[in-house]
């Protein structure tokens, strides 16, 4: 039953035109920053390499294929949430706003199936999501602007990866990033579960997410203990396959700390789900 | 009648120094001019704080006076001054002095050094010390000082091309300056690790050059056109 | 004998202070057309709920085809068919693709060709392929009956399954709530409004109020326990007033309006004062005897 009705679920995301809403978001992000890219592109590695040409010159294909594709990645830490929440966290609680929550709660399947197989759905458009967004940065911005090495900025300085050495960093952090963003889906539905309308776990998600990446962000002791288990603070745990040499205890630490959010956050849902009365 | 010898000895020794190093350089500048173009094979090392990189393999094409042009597969770093900026600057007599500094060994080399001061005003070299094989007629070691990029240190090893005065590596040893992050870039946001910061104020940039093709002819268009 | 389908004993549900439902208990049998009745906030919906696992009950049992719901919920929902309040659908989804889907999780697989014809048979042939958000309230409320039907369930639960249909459409779902229980033997529980309705097809009820039930029993039974009242349509109203009361002094006749009398009286004596009227030479036009279900009722919530 947990198949037949994940397949529905899929059904549903399928129609609804919201879901379009992301892909399209955000090919046309990507789209603007490869028109911003291809008019200036020069003046924004100026910037990245500003602090060193005054002593040193940069040669070769700088502003190339790689270096575009790092700067979309990039946009996950806010974007793409946004656009992963507008469909999975109306995954319950639209149903429940909509009524076919009670046709649902009333045919021989377990709540927990229910709430399993919107998980799989969410996770599976989460996917679709990342696959797209690695299809594009990947495949249709190496088209446009070529291959090279990839000159990455971090607080400890300039790191140059050369260009054989960066599809396998990429893919690892592709894999890593959606792990970080099935755990927004995972969230959104969690709320979901808790909520009547749509909007509310959607705005939810997105105000957990600002409020935990400001927590993250600030140079305060009294936060600093609560920061490693924040997941926004592994949402961006995909950038340390670009260092050198890479530092897999942390971004292994990342990934036990994403998965066991996702696990935890389905329970809550499981949970909140099987004793929720039904009087919509 | 000795008194009379020695004092015109030393005259004639102090007239020829001087001569020396106006005709050091004119040496050097006729042998540099043999070199009318060139490409070379490079391997490109750089060792410099705050910034990780993998040795590069490019090809570096070189025109008179000063056409340069550096094509890489890969990302190449190499010093914003120091290529060809000394040729390109001793070529025209009228823009400096030059100044004797004696003999000097280096590396088991004895070597003539000599100091370069620009005569102009808007020139981005303020100061050039350079080592100079007389016998060779070639540049061991140069001390740079630049007023955009500070100073640039480089030593010359010389094989295969001594003859037109090309070498076969160059080591440069370049001024880093306080490298300031921005940080809406690196978005390490969720970094808690404090951005380190470098002992060292120098970095080196060593540069292995082979396979020169020397006068084979290359156009001006060739070091317009983009790669 | 009776074999039991629903069986709810001592069903209590509270929502925080609120006693929405307190130890409500009745039977339904194989078979049984069973009207629920209730005024509005009696606790029908909430009983009905408890009943299909939409709501935990704080205390209470409910056995369903003989097993308790709580142990075997899944197994009991395969074979019940319900529409809560109004049918709402995916209204993004067409009215086949809406059925499809439910079929696939209602424990029985329904083919293409099955979907087309309960749709023919809920009156929405040729509107398979147009999505629900165009559809009238009355035409979800026929989907909701396809979607009811369309895994064959031997227990069906409908909950005002007439709001918003027009007489035809009323007329249609009583005819088939009828040819359910005479020709498919399918067990269905009825709440509504309409006493009327449940008068007409439902064999058996149970009336609840304030969260509590009040009675339950044979339809008949009960309303038979009370007189019928009829109302004759007469010529010279009053002689005739005085002609059966001069006859049958037990009864008591009052004049309604125009020439229509009314008075109490038993089943059996309805033919009597039919013959005896026109003996006497009145001219009856119309003879209408009425079960007082609607008094019966009103008498039972306001106790």
């Amino acid at each position: 039953m947990l198949v037949r009705n994940t397949y529905n679920e899929f059904i549903k995301i399928i129609a609804k035109p919201r879901s379009y809403i992301g892909l399209g978001v955000l090919t046309a992000l990507i789209f603007v920053i490869l028109f911003a890219m291809k008019a200036d592109g020069s003046s924004f590695v100026s910037f990245v390499t500003a602090s060193f040409e005054q002593t040193l010159s940069f040669n070769g294909n700088i502003l190339n294929g790689n270096l575009i594709a790092f700067i979309i990645l990039q946009m996950l830490i806010v974007h793409i949430p946004l656009l992963v929440a507008l469909v999975t966290g109306d995954l319950i609680s639209g149903e429940a706003a909509m009524g076919t929550i009670r046709m649902l709660a009333t045919k021989p399947i377990s709540r927990t199936n229910i709430v399993l197989s919107k998980f799989i759905a969410g996770a599976v458009y989460t996917l679709i999501l990342t696959l797209w967004l690695a299809f594009l940065a990947l495949i249709v911005v190496k088209w446009m602007f070529g291959t090279g090495d990839l000159i990455v900025l971090n607080s400890s300085g300039l790191i140059i990866l050369q260009e054989q050495d960066i599809m396998w960093r990429y893919l690892c952090s592709f894999f890593v990033a959606y792990l970080a963003l099935l755990t927004v889906s995972s969230l959104s539905i969690c709320l979901s579960a808790f909520a009547e309308n749509s909007i509310g776990p959607i705005v939810s998600t997105m105000g957990i997410i600002i409020l935990f990446t400001i927590i993250g962000s600030m140079d305060v002791t009294v936060f600093d203990s609560i920061k490693k288990f924040l997941f926004t603070t592994h949402m961006a745990s995909w950038r340390s396959f670009f260092e050198d040499p890479v530092k897999m205890k942390d971004i292994w630490q990342s990934i036990i700390i994403l998965v066991v959010h996702n696990i935890v956050l389905v329970a809550i849902a499981i949970i909140k789900f099987n004793k929720k009365d039904i009087t919509s | 009648m000795r008194y009379i010898f020695f004092s015109l000895l030393i005259f004639y020794s102090l007239s020829a120094n001087s001569q020396t190093a106006d005709q050091i350089i004119a040496q050097l500048v006729s042998k540099i001019n043999l070199v009318k173009d060139y490409s070379v094979k490079a391997n490109i090392k750089a060792d410099i704080p705050m910034i990780k990189v993998l040795p590069v393999n490019a090809t570096i094409y070189f025109k008179q006076k000063d056409k340069f042009k550096v094509i890489s597969k890969g990302i190449a770093i190499l010093p914003k001054q120091g290529f060809t900026d000394v040729s390109s600057f001793l070529s025209n007599k009228n823009t400096y002095v030059a100044v004797d500094g004696g003999l000097k060994d280096l590396n088991g080399v004895q070597t003539h050094v000599v100091t370069v001061i620009p005569t102009v005003e808007n020139s981005d070299i303020v100061l050039a010390k350079l080592w100079i094989d007389t016998k060779n007629k070639v540049i061991l070691k140069t001390d740079l000082t630049t007023r955009g990029s500070g100073s640039v240190t480089m030593n010359y090893v010389y094989g295969t091309q001594l003859a037109f005065g090309l070498p076969d590596q160059i080591t440069f040893t370049v001024d880093i300056k306080k490298f300031k992050m921005p940080k809406s870039i690196s978005s390490d946001i969720n970094n808690s690790e404090k951005a380190k910061k470098s002992k060292s104020k120098i970095g080196i940039i060593t540069i292995k050059l082979s396979g020169y093709l020397v006068n084979k002819g290359i156009s001006d268009e060739f070091f317009k056109k983009k790669n | 004998m009776d074999e039991p389908i629903i069986e709810v004993k001592n069903l209590s549900k509270k929502f925080g202070t609120f006693e929405a439902v307190k130890d409500v208990s009745f039977t339904v049998n194989k078979g049984d057309v069973f009207g629920f009745l209730g005024p509005n906030g009696a606790g029908k919906s909430t009983t009905i709920r408890c009943m299909l696992s939409l709501i935990a009950p704080n205390s209470g049992t409910i056995a369903i085809f003989g097993k308790n719901l709580a142990n075997h919920r899944t197994q009991i929902l395969k074979n019940i068919g319900c529409i809560i309040e109004k049918p709402d659908f995916y209204r993004y989804l067409s009215a086949e693709k809406n059925l499809e889907m439910f079929a696939r999780i209602s424990g029985r697989d329904s083919s293409k060709k099955e979907i087309q014809e309960m749709l023919e048979f809920v009156g929405l042939d040729g509107r398979g392929k147009d999505k629900v958000k165009g559809f009238s309230h009355g035409m979800k409320q026929r989907l909701g009956i396809a979607q009811t039907l369309l895994h064959k369930p031997d227990l069906i639960i409908l909950d005002e399954p007439t709001t918003g249909l027009d007489p035809q459409g009323i007329i249609e779902v009583r005819n088939l709530i009828l040819r359910l229980k005479t020709e498919q033997q399918k067990t269905v529980l009825l709440s509504s409004h309409q006493l009327s309705e449940i008068e007409i097809i439902a064999n058996r009820m149970v009336i609840i109020n304030k969260g509590k039930s009040m009675i339950e029993g044979s339809v008949d039974a009960l309303v038979n326990e009370q007189d019928l009242l009829l109302q004759i349509n007469v010529s010279d109203y009053q002689n005739a007033m005085q002609a059966i009361e001069l006859e049958f002094p037990a009864l008591h006749v009052k004049h309604l309006h125009g020439s229509i009398i009314e008075m109490a009286l038993e089943k059996e004596m309805v033919p009597k004062i039919n013959y005896f009227l026109v003996n006497k030479g009145f001219s009856i036009h119309s003879l209408e005897p009425k079960r007082k279900l609607e008094d019966f009722f009103m008498k039972i919530i306001q106790e």
